[in-house]
């Protein structure tokens, strides 16, 4: 069913250009527009930047997250995006919009935490966990990648 | 200013004196078309109850004189109009009268919407509401008349989809022509306003780009595409993954018409696919002689099957075990008077593609059946079969006619399929090979190592004999890794009761490796090259004679002995 609860895991890759300052800068407005298109149709679920690598979390109905999705495909400020699971679900695993920002190094867990004092982080249920965890070490893996 | 009261009572009046003019009067009142009267200077004298249904409004009083023409030759005016004011077309036809001018006036507003409607409809791609052929050949042309300035330049992209038919055949058309809708609203998404944007059709993009600097908008635009186009769908529940590719022509460097400048960018398109797909390419004039060249070939082609210029040749596969011929493989030749002896490696795909690879593929199976018959000993006779034959149920029937035509025993009849045969949609192909196996008929597994070389698909179907690509036989004895993968395929086949054959076998070295991996059949030149039918009666005889593989000696036998 289309319409049914369906969870969707991706990441892709950052090509916004700049600074780090400038970059935080333009990952904080695709934040706050992910945000206030999602509230509108009822999709939920965590957005991750770090290190050069998107990792997201959406949720809800069937057709809503395609139309979701196709609105993040054609944003040129990311790429060579990797679908990691489209499934259906029995329940929200982020049952409010989330986000998280993970850094590399010190100053990146700074930037997390300034983000987390700003919205409400809920990745209790185990499930949101597992799939909070993947995109955590996909992040990670990523920053290793980018450290080397 | 006209005024359509001031006269008009006179006018009446003066018709009404007589009784023809009451008849008259009465018959222009009722006429369905609108009807006036003006004098020379421009008042009305008369209207008829349509007219007045037109016009009567107040509003129209300043519109008319402008909708009438011209004050000035109002009087030996005779023309026909037709004038769109305040929302609403009109057809007015004046013709002069010996005093003043007869008006008449149609409201066409629907016709003209209706042929519109009509006009872009014929230019609407009815599935993804883009442009169509016509449309994009329109602009194209109204855009290269304009571009006499040399200053002025623009690239026409060709944009293809890659593996949308797999898509379309597996998830069905529906799922298919919805990702067509997502993927024409993410070519919108991509241009930029006053670009041109089409659908020709199925999975067949086009995008006339305007402006400069060329070619490297074209270029950024054709990455863009790749990119945007490339990125995985969700459509009605499904993860979807295509490609696409993009050919550019350049104007008016590249052509100075719509049709060749169109094709160059199909050409450019054609060779981004053959450069493995999702990449762009310009178009070079390369190309077009390349093409010119592939059409000449297509040419002769379609006349070598009528010119019987089609030829079998047999070459040898002997069993290790026995250490006798057991049959022979039948390859296809081409002799064309002018071209010589044409490689099937350039005409098989050209013939897949031009669709004549069924009747060639018919006319193989056919021949080999019937001088196979008349070979002197029992000896089976292999046969390629391209997975493109497998697209058409028919290929069933013709191996069962050309059996019962040549009255050949089918054991004696082998297929040899590639494991493309077997991708994708693959349930049809199975079936066909099941019925084909139950008449007899043994099925091999050709070119095996190159491609997939996927276990499944020798699992899927109870293959008879599994060919190993020459290309691994060919670096032995030195190439440890290609004696090791000859080696596992051998052992591959012994554990799934598969006969192995070796191809490519050139040597008595390379012959004695693999009988030492564990082959249990050779094909090569050593045994024997392709020979034409009259000379097989002699090759037999001289095996017979002289058989020199009974005294061969090999180095380690090989470990089974299956007989073919």
């Amino acid at each position: 069913m289309v319409s049914a609860l369906h969870r969707l895991v991706y990441y892709s890759r950052n090509r916004i250009q700049g600074t780090p300052v400038e970059i935080t800068v333009a990952v904080d407005a695709i934040l706050a527009s992910a945000q206030r298109n999602n509230s509108l149709n009822h999709v939920t679920g965590a957005l991750i930047f770090n290190a050069g690598v998107f990792a997201q979390v959406l949720e809800g109905a069937g057709h809503d997250i395609e139309l979701t999705f196709e609105k993040i495909q054609r944003d040129p400020r990311h790429g060579d995006l990797q679908v990691l699971a489209f499934e259906e679900v029995q329940n929200r695993g982020f049952p409010s919009w989330s986000m998280a920002f993970v850094g590399r190094s010190r100053e990146g867990q700074n930037l997390f935490a300034h983000l987390g004092e700003a919205t409400t982080f809920e990745a209790k249920r185990m499930e949101g966990e597992r799939i909070f965890e993947i995109i955590s070490a996909i992040a990670v893996e990523e920053e290793v990648h980018a450290a080397w | 200013m006209l005024t359509a009261s001031s006269n008009a009572g006179a006018m009446r009046q003066h018709l009404a004196r007589t009784d023809d003019g009451t008849v008259a009067l009465c018959a222009l009142d009722k006429l369905s078309q609108a009807v006036a009267v003006i004098d020379p200077n421009g008042q009305v004298l008369f209207q008829n109850a349509a007219f007045g249904k037109l016009f009567g409004d107040e509003a129209w009083a300043t519109e008319l004189p402008d909708l009438i023409g011209p004050a000035a030759d109002r009087t030996d005016r005779i023309g026909l109009r037709e004038i769109t004011r305040r929302g609403r077309t009109f057809r007015i036809e004046t013709s002069a009268l010996p005093q003043g001018l007869l008006v008449t006036a149609e409201d066409v507003s629907e016709r003209v919407a209706e042929q519109a409607r009509a006009a872009a409809l014929a230019r609407t791609d009815p599935l993804t509401l883009l442009g169509n052929r016509l449309m994009f050949r329109e602009r194209l042309t109204e855009l290269l008349a304009n571009l006499a300035e040399p200053t002025k330049a623009a690239a026409v992209l060709a944009v293809g989809l890659d593996r949308f038919k797999i898509i379309n055949e597996s998830l069905g058309t529906s799922v298919g022509d919805a990702l067509l809708r997502v993927v024409a609203d993410r070519l919108r998404s991509a241009i930029r306003p006053g670009d041109v944007a089409a659908c020709f059709g199925n999975d067949q993009f086009a995008v006339v780009q305007l402006g400069q600097p060329q070619p490297e908008s074209a270029a950024a635009l054709a990455s863009r595409l790749v990119d945007m186009l490339g990125r995985s769908y969700i459509v009605e529940g499904h993860l979807i993954n295509i490609g696409a590719s993009v050919g550019i022509a350049l104007m008016p460097s590249d052509g100075s018409d719509c049709d060749q400048i169109l094709k160059n960018a199909e050409l450019a398109l054609n060779r981004a696919k053959q450069e493995g797909r999702c990449t762009y390419h310009f178009f070079e004039t390369a190309m077009d002689e390349q093409m010119q060249a592939r059409h000449s070939l297509e040419l002769d082609f379609r006349r070598a099957l009528a010119l019987r210029e089609f030829a079998l040749v047999y070459q040898a596969q002997l069993s290790l075990g026995s250490k006798q011929i057991t049959g022979f493989e039948a390859l296809l030749r081409w002799h064309n008077p002018k071209r010589g002896l044409v490689s099937p490696a350039d005409f098989i795909p050209l013939a897949e593609e031009i669709g004549l690879i069924a009747p060639i593929g018919e006319w193989v199976i056919r021949t080999a059946c019937r001088e196979a018959a008349d070979w002197p000993q029992k000896l089976s006779v292999a046969v390629n079969v391209s997975a493109v034959q497998f697209h058409s149920p028919s290929l069933v029937s013709t191996i069962i006619s050309a059996l019962a035509e040549s009255g050949l025993d089918p054991r004696r009849l082998e297929l040899e399929i590639t494991e493309s045969v077997l991708l994708g949609e693959h349930r049809t192909a199975l079936d066909m090979l099941h019925k084909i196996r139950e008449m007899g008929v043994r099925v091999s597994m050709d070119d095996f190592g190159t491609g997939y070389s996927s276990l499944s698909y020798l699992r899927s179907f109870p293959f008879d004999k599994i060919k190993i690509d020459q290309s691994f036989i060919r670096g032995l004895p030195d190439d440890s890794s290609n004696a090791a993968i000859v080696r596992a395929i051998a052992a591959l086949g012994q554990s799934l009761g598969m006969t192995t054959v070796a191809e490519g076998v050139e040597t008595e070295t390379q012959l004695a490796h693999v009988a030492a991996a564990g082959c249990t059949h050779v094909q090569g030149y050593l045994i024997g090259r392709p020979l034409p039918p009259e000379q097989l009666d002699e090759f037999l005889r001289s095996q017979l004679e002289s058989p020199r593989w009974q005294t061969l000696n090999l180095v380690d036998g090989p470990r089974k002995t299956a007989g073919a």
